[in-house]
């Protein structure tokens, strides 16, 4: 019996050790062959400034110079004392390393978006920029924050890329592993010129722009780009004057940025309570009825109430994608709509709950704008951008993101409509309802709004991405968290906001 | 030498723990009968809230009752635990969000004597959570089966002297979700969502008076949960719907009673839970099934077995969480009736 048990629990044991998994915690690649290396990409049109060649950087010296030689030394001899976690970090940045600041944004955001809970005495203190230790700690990542970092982390990318696009085929210095044939190459060889470095502008825009947005993650930011600028030598393509040029551009390209935005309005996006007071009254007076926050205690403001009035990035203007009003509680629509969700709510499939699971992206996520973010690093690796190529594709989806989501946020405070747990008596929700008015859906816009500038620039992945966009949409519903005309209404203006940034991008010189 | 080996059903140590962390497993032992032995298994059903596992019935993976050889235990098992404070990280805090959580189990395990010295149980639990009214979050509780359990246990050692008797067992318990319940949806979620294996000694030594000790530990097993999503944060991004459940070191130590001609045992019993890895519960934020639950918990259980009805018993029995990190302070209590009997000729 005891030999009984012994096998018994050994073929256990060892089915169960069978089981480890290697749980991913980026995008697993390596480093490819740009699918096209755009040599005219610094002609491209930017987005905050008027061309590439507005950002300036020295003339570099001639391979020839004995400048130029020691720096060459260097770098040789950097790779030859290369320690196994600097080869590691090399592998790890790949020849993609937008992807990877991405995910780096996506991680912060994600670390971020923890709503601040209630006072014991049943008050709510908020995230202030000003003492970003808090507590609570600042900031709140939540769904338009995301959206906003996002999108100014990708356009100080782009723009940046397309300045050093610009100086890459204006002075044709070529890598250090092509002047000195000793020196290893860690990635795929391909004829960009080097100077300056496309690595480098990334690494320092990104830095100085996340750590604009997540400033008690500045230690960590400045650690990730001294690493990522420390790979850059050891790839063998840079010497260090080819570094610190593409750092100058993206330092000099995020400073714009965040220009940018210490003037387009997020500041005064969440409100006082008597502006947010104001706000829902005039809706009441309006149409007669009003969102209320129902959580406990109750929370005296909603979500940036004035996010709608953000300045916005290719719309010229907020009440250009304004949806019409509603169905009006009591009408025929409204009704149906009612009885939809007490059905779903009654028998709950394992469908809908895996689809209002999947799209949730809730508290302590990277949000529905990273989830969008994440399938665009995919399709990015898959149809094997250039960093060039990389960033443009994630300026233009991140901007009609941020942009739907202004557009979606004005039609919430406009109409204020109330959420399904607000006008139907017990009912309940398999996914948390929001700290804002119900129509137009986030889920809708932003996914909508996303899947457009995906299909415009993957055209074969059209239809999957636009079928995702409507799955996203209709998870809320199934969720319990919005009325079917949030959700349908949404994704049409998503779709509408879209089509400004399409628009834009087809006009950029790079199609 | 087994005076009450035929009676085991009618004499167990019970003990259930719950413990739900905030909506996860919740392992319940059992312990059925008096006699000996393996009853220690785990049963297997593990609710974590984050991670507690409890076993409801006597005769269970983690009691020293054995089974003789043939005969069958039944345990019919509701309990009922809610709490209203839990654990975020090191902090006690209430949640108005969530109100109160309630959570009713009730419970099918049988126990069979392979042999004398063998015993095997298999239980099956089914669960409903729901939070009280009002409460700020309106989300919708949910019910279902949990976990299936299997489990075996063994008596490797019984010494009998003048003065009572030493025994020693060890068990090995497996369990598995039983239907597709979501792990990810704290603080409802059924339970872990993941395979365990559970690997336990235990000591039990009885003086001729009816007064025993029993002291048992063991090495809980978990591995991965698959939630609805396919990103989550857990001190870093993960790319994927998988979650590792971080594995638990459980113990208890009992002291109980034989009371009225062996028909009643009674005892006090603490257990604890220590994970091995994990993350803690965010500020104000739900938990999730990668989250590190530690707990303490005390409690009481009987057992009775009517002298006039053979193979009949009744038990009861009540704990709750006195300490814990990333756990509820769940408070519970359950009943259950225990029929034995022997299976084959």
């Amino acid at each position: 019996m005891k030999k009984h048990l012994l096998y018994i629990s050994s073929v256990i044991l060892l089915s169960l050790g069978a089981c480890h998994k290697d749980l991913p915690t980026e995008l697993e690649f390596e480093s490819y062959q740009y699918a096209s290396l755009d040599e005219d990409g610094g002609e491209w049109s930017p987005v905050l400034i008027s061309a590439g060649s507005e950002l300036e950087i020295p003339v570099p010296a001639e391979t020839s110079s004995s400048a130029y030689q020691s720096e060459l030394a260097m770098t040789k001899s950097a790779i030859q004392n290369m320690t196994a976690a600097q080869k590691e970090n090399l592998t790890r940045w790949t020849n993609n390393p937008v992807v990877r600041w991405n995910e780096i944004a996506l991680e912060l955001i994600a670390k971020y978006n923890l709503i601040p809970g209630p006072n014991a005495d049943g008050t709510y203190t908020l995230p202030n920029p000003a003492t970003p230790e808090g507590p609570p700690g600042f900031p709140f990542a939540h769904p338009p924050y995301a959206s906003r970092a996002l999108a100014y982390l990708s356009v100080a990318q782009f723009d940046g890329l397309i300045a050093a696009w610009h100086y890459k085929y204006l002075y044709n210095r070529p890598a250090a592993y092509q002047v000195d044939s000793s020196i290893p190459f860690a990635y795929i060889k391909q004829e960009i010129p080097a100077y300056p470095s496309d690595g480098a502008v990334i690494a320092s825009s990104s830095r100085k722009i996340l750590t604009a947005m997540f400033p008690l993650e500045a230690a960590y930011l400045e650690q990730k780009e001294k690493e990522h600028l420390e790979s850059l030598l050891l790839s063998g393509e840079f010497v260090s004057s080819d570094v610190e040029a593409g750092s100058k551009i993206g330092n000099d390209i995020a400073a714009k940025a965040l220009a940018r935005a210490s003037t387009d309005g997020m500041k005064n996006a969440q409100t006082s309570k008597a502006v947010s007071d104001s706000i829902a009254n005039a809706a009441f007076e309006r149409f007669g009825w009003k969102w209320v926050n129902l959580e406990s205690p109750q929370r005296p403001v909603g979500l940036t109430p004035l996010f709608g009035k953000v300045k916005m990035w290719n719309v010229p203007n907020v009440e250009a994608t304004r949806p019409g009003m509603p169905p009006v509680p009591g009408s025929e629509e409204y009704e149906a709509d009612v009885k939809m969700l007490k059905d779903y709510a009654a028998k709950r499939t394992l469908e809908h709950r895996k689809i209002a699971n999947f799209w949730q992206d809730g508290l302590g996520t990277y949000t529905p704008p990273g989830h969008w973010n994440d399938f665009a690093n995919r399709f990015i690796v898959k149809y094997k951008m250039s960093t060039l190529r990389a960033a443009r594709t994630l300026a233009y989806m991140n901007m009609a993101i941020m942009d739907g989501g202004i557009s979606c946020w004005d039609a919430k405070y406009y109409y204020h409509y109330p959420r399904p747990i607000q006008q139907i008596d017990g009912f309940e929700t398999i996914a948390g309802t929001p700290n804002f008015p119900s129509y137009t859906s986030g889920h809708s816009v932003f996914s909508a709004a996303a899947s457009e500038v995906l299909a415009y620039i993957f055209p074969n992945e059209a239809s999957m991405v636009r079928a995702w966009a409507e799955e996203a949409a209709v998870s809320r519903v199934y969720g319990g968290i919005h009325w079917s005309f949030d959700a349908t209404v949404g994704t049409q203006q998503g779709r509408n906001v879209a089509q400004y940034s399409i628009n834009r991008a087809a006009s950029d010189g790079a199609d | 030498m087994k005076p009450h080996a035929f009676k085991i059903c009618q004499k167990g140590d019970n003990y259930v723990y719950l413990l739900f962390p905030f909506g996860l497993y919740i392992p319940i032992y059992l312990s059925l009968s008096e006699m000996n032995f393996y009853s220690k298994f785990q049963m297997g059903l593990l609710t974590l809230f984050l991670g507690l596992t409890c076993y409801t019935w006597a005769q269970s993976p983690t009691d020293e009752l054995m089974m003789p050889h043939r005969e069958i235990c039944f345990l019919g098992n509701y309990e009922f635990g809610q709490f209203d404070e839990y654990w975020e990280g090191s902090t006690l805090r209430t949640n108005a969000t969530i109100a109160t959580v309630k959570r009713r189990t009730a419970l099918l395990m049988a126990a069979y004597g392979i042999t004398d010295k063998l015993d095997f149980y298999v239980g099956l639990p089914y669960v409903s959570t729901n939070s009280t009214l009002p409460n700020g979050g309106k989300f919708a509780g949910t019910s279902g089966f949990q976990d299936y359990s299997l489990g075996l246990k063994y008596q490797a050692v019984k010494k009998t002297s003048e003065k009572g008797e030493f025994s020693a067992y060890a068990s090995l318990n497996f369990s598995n979700r039983a239907s597709d319940y979501l792990s990810d949806y704290q603080p409802y979620a059924l339970g872990l969502g993941t395979p365990q294996l559970a690997w336990r000694a235990i000591a039990h030594y009885k003086w001729n008076n009816g007064l025993y000790l029993r002291g048992v530990g063991g090495y809980i097993w978990k591995g991965y949960t698959e939630a609805e999503r396919e990103y989550y944060y857990n001190d870093g991004s993960y790319y994927t719907a998988w979650m590792d459940v971080p594995s638990s070191w459980n113990y208890e130590a009992v002291v109980g009673k034989w009371f009225f001609a062996n028909s009643l045992r009674v005892e006090l019993n603490y257990s604890g839970q220590r994970s091995t890895s994990g993350d803690d519960i965010r500020a104000y934020n739900a938990p999730q099934p990668t989250n590190q639950v530690n707990m303490d918990r005390v409690g009481g259980f009987a057992h009775y077995y009517f002298p006039k009805i053979k193979g009949l018993g009744v038990l009861a029995y009540y704990n709750e969480v006195i300490d814990g990190k990333n756990a509820p302070k769940m408070s519970v209590f359950g009943a259950g009736v225990t029929y034995q009997f022997r299976l084959l000729k």
